[in-house]
């Protein structure tokens, strides 16, 4: 303490003005992953169980399932969570523009895992697997959604932390701007996963090839404009030189939005090897 | 000049060997997810593929919960906190999987139900 003290550093792991030396933030993180663990172990289990005793009319899995994507979708999360604990570290040093750039790193790896997804739910419901189809789809979507939804949230708030970045240090009126700015990310977020996605289908109907791509840009020009629009109109936005509201002090917010990062990663981790590793045995 | 250039120096040097140490992790898990799939497809006694998943699975999660997460940094209460979760949740699951496991929690087939409709029906009457 006392040499933090003496060189004025801040102490990213302890806070001496709570009781337990821990940032309230952070503690509280803590105890909410530890409830989540429960949610996701409780998950686990029921699709085990079922597993163990497929229902008459369950699918065969290893037909179902495409490890080279959900493979692709495991290193796209793994990159996604060195990107978050590198702007964690960004903070640490006040170094904004990284900070930024990390930020968007993660919240474009985040909504490529969320593509993926999409992109095998979109296959799952051709093959016939649906929520109610069978119990494996009931306890695979009920599992696999929760996981994702707890993607999408971390993506939002990734996004709400990189519009945070941007408050300006004297007591101008930010709100309106930032509301803007998160339309314009909602915006380009549905916009690009549409592109994404329906060029992905492309490329597995036809094949990689320049005319899969120039069929794909025919029928979703709208989507691919307004995905360009929104990116050229956020590059607007990021432009700001003025001081802002965010240094060191703030790295205990994106620490506790690491960790949220991190543990969605973990459970992801699980769930590769649990659910869809186990099934190629 | 020289107290705050040799701080800054001192406050450089950890977060660099930190920038490393999240880099080479991030490498070590990738490597770790590579070998997973690699021997799911080789040719050995299928209790030995589940063990090496198993043993590969907790190393990853050991990894990124002390390293990215930084509990290898934080006091000690957060590692308790986080492992009571932990160990509520694998307790649940194994207690779950253990119950489940036995003959009598097979679901029933639709032979089974029509069996147990006439024997209830031959009761009634």
């Amino acid at each position: 303490m006392s040499t933090h003290a003496a060189t004025g550093a801040i102490d990213h792991h302890h806070d001496h003005t709570t009781a337990t030396g821990i940032p309230n933030k952070k503690l509280f993180m803590w105890a909410f992953l530890a409830s989540d663990c429960m949610f996701f172990g409780a998950l686990i289990s029921t699709h085990l169980i079922y597993r163990l005793h497929p229902t008459p009319g369950s699918p065969d899995p290893k037909k179902l399932f495409s490890l080279d994507l959900t493979l692709f979708a495991t290193f796209v999360l793994l990159i996604s969570s060195l990107l978050v604990a590198l702007a964690v570290n960004a903070t640490q040093k006040s170094s904004l523009k990284s900070v930024r750039r990390l930020l968007l790193g993660t919240i474009f790896f985040g909504l490529i895992f969320l593509s993926c997804q999409v992109f095998e739910y979109g296959n799952f419901l051709q093959e016939g697997l649906t929520l109610s189809s069978s119990m494996f789809g009931t306890t695979f979507y009920t599992l696999t959604g929760t996981h994702g939804c707890h993607v999408a949230i971390g993506v939002l708030w990734l996004t709400l932390m990189y519009i945070r970045t941007f408050k300006p240090a004297d007591e101008s009126p930010w709100i309106l701007r930032s509301l803007g700015h998160l339309l314009v990310f909602a915006v380009v977020v549905v916009a690009g996963v549409i592109s994404v996605v329906s060029a992905a289908h492309g490329v597995e109907e036809h094949g990689f090839a320049l005319a899969t791509f120039a069929e794909v840009a025919r029928h979703h020009l709208a989507a691919i404009l307004v995905t360009a629009g929104g990116l050229a109109v956020l590059a607007w936005l990021g432009r700001t030189r003025a001081a802002v509201d965010f240094d060191e002090r703030n790295a205990i917010d994106v620490e506790s939005l690491g960790l949220y990062w991190h543990f969605i990663d973990i459970v992801w981790i699980v769930i590769f090897t649990v659910v869809y590793l186990l099934e190629f045995l | 000049m020289s107290t705050s250039s040799s701080v800054a120096t001192g406050h450089a040097a950890p977060q660099e060997s930190k920038f490393h140490l999240l880099v080479q992790m991030a490498m070590i898990l990738a490597v770790i997810t590579g070998v997973e799939v690699l021997l799911v497809y080789l040719p050995l006694p299928k209790s030995l593929i589940l063990t090496g998943l198993f043993v590969l699975l907790t190393v990853k999660f050991i990894l990124g919960i002390f390293l990215f997460m930084h509990l290898k940094w934080d006091k000690l209460f957060c590692t308790i906190l986080f492992f009571i979760g932990l160990i509520l949740a694998g307790g649940t699951a194994a207690a779950l999987l253990a119950m489940f496991n036995d003959s009598d929690s097979v679901p029933l087939t639709s032979k089974d139900v029509s069996a147990v409709t006439v024997v209830r029906n031959i009761q009634a009457v």
